[in-house]
């Protein structure tokens, strides 16, 4: 559900640019989908497609480039990537989970800026960790033709 | 030709676009009550039919799901979050996320959660959003500013304590360099009533010297609520003098009009 509101998103903004530029046509959406937010690709791909079609940007093609989540510890300097922190989200309690009408959601789906709330070093166990790249969704560019 | 796009900041100018008015309640300083404040200005709000939402930002320590008796979890529909209820009043927090868990976090990382936060939640509609800011003048606050400029002002909390009323005066210089109006100040734990009786436990704020100090009126002076950690603080109010305290403060809040250039 939640990656058709990100699919909302994502097309206001190339909107907002296609309307800057009238004369052109938007021939392609490259989209960064930060790792950590765990959205359903083939669902947000299908909402893009809809939206699309219904705000004048038929045509378009969409890419969409999954950045992998990359993680440090700033105490002692360990890094790990998605595989750590999937295992460590699916400790997050039942009681915390988003409730969408046909599953359950870590927060971070929403809202992945939370991470430090969810995540400890799987080094030395300190909460003072940095997700380095993964955790945004990004139009990376629109190409007009 | 490729254009490049920055970063997805369109939701949160969407979300703000149907919102009319933005009351930042903030203090600069911790203890003195902007939660409680916050959330008695929000229900007055409510109680008078005004389509009004609170969003708490106080990262590490929010309250106001406690004041108000709420808990994870939150649900998401097809625009988004959706507040929590507490009867016509709309209500997010962190702490609707996170439960009793602690929530360590640096600078540049707050201010993304914020406005993911703001950006994320189906707001609607609305005639006011009253934001609890967090004690501090760092991040949280910077980011509120940015973030409702336009149509923000600020009121701020103190308690009689000269210590209070200090940093409440560095928090309405701060407010006067970003822009940001000021509507006065609420006295909060002003005074305590038994009955007939009324004593000032935290002694008596010195009037004009908070008026002069912060141009700007005393909105209103809110006594001790001994009753805070019973819960239900809906209830609370109804029982308490401090409803009617929110009662004198809505008409204040409610003659603001935001200036058209913001």
């Amino acid at each position: 559900m939640h990656e058709l509101s990100v699919a909302q998103t994502i097309v206001e903004t190339v909107v907002s640019e296609a309307e800057a530029r009238p004369a052109e046509r938007v021939a392609q959406i490259d989209v960064d989908v930060g790792e950590l937010m765990q959205l359903d690709r083939r669902a947000l791909a299908a909402g893009l497609r809809v939206l699309l079609d219904g705000s004048g940007l038929k045509g378009a093609r969409v890419r969409l480039h999954v950045e992998g989540a990359a993680f440090n510890c700033r105490r002692c300097d360990k890094q790990w990537g998605m595989a750590e922190a999937k295992r460590q989200l699916e400790r997050v309690p039942d009681a915390l989970r988003v409730r969408e009408p046909d599953s359950r959601e870590i927060p971070l789906h929403f809202l992945p800026q939370l991470y430090p709330a969810f995540l400890r070093c799987p080094g030395c166990g300190s909460s003072d960790v940095l997700a380095s790249r993964g955790k945004e969704i990004r139009v990376r560019g629109v190409l007009f033709a | 030709m490729r254009h490049k796009t920055a970063a997805l900041g369109v939701d949160a100018e969407r979300r703000l676009s149907v919102i009319d008015k933005v009351v930042l309640v903030g203090s600069g300083k911790g203890g003195v009550g902007k939660s409680f404040v916050s959330c008695g200005l929000a229900l007055a709000l409510a109680r008078d039919s005004r389509r009004v939402a609170l969003l708490d930002l106080d990262i590490h320590g929010a309250s106001v799901p406690s004041y108000l008796g709420l808990r994870p979890p939150v649900s998401s529909g097809t625009d988004g979050l959706e507040p929590k209820a507490v009867g016509r009043l709309k209500v997010m927090s962190v702490g609707l996320f996170t439960g009793e868990k602690a929530v360590p976090m640096r600078g540049a990382e707050k201010q993304g959660l914020i406005t993911q936060l703001f950006a994320m939640t189906n707001w609607g509609r609305l005639d006011y959003l009253v934001v609890d800011l967090p004690p501090s003048m760092s991040d949280e606050l910077l980011t509120a500013f940015g973030l409702f400029a336009a149509k923000s002002a600020l009121v701020l909390v103190t308690t009689p304590s000269p210590h209070g009323m200090e940093v409440v005066v560095r928090m309405r210089a701060l407010a006067k360099t970003e822009g940001i109006p000021v509507l006065g100040s609420v006295v909060n734990m002003a005074y305590l009533q038994d009955g007939a009786k009324r004593s000032h436990p935290f002694g008596e704020a010195d009037r004009r010297l908070l008026e002069e100090s912060l141009d700007s009126p005393i909105l209103a002076e809110i006594p001790l609520v001994q009753e805070l950690n019973s819960g239900g603080l809906p209830e609370v109010l109804r029982r308490n003098g401090a409803a009617r305290a929110f009662g004198q403060l809505l008409p204040k809040v409610l003659r603001w009009r935001p200036t058209p250039a913001g």
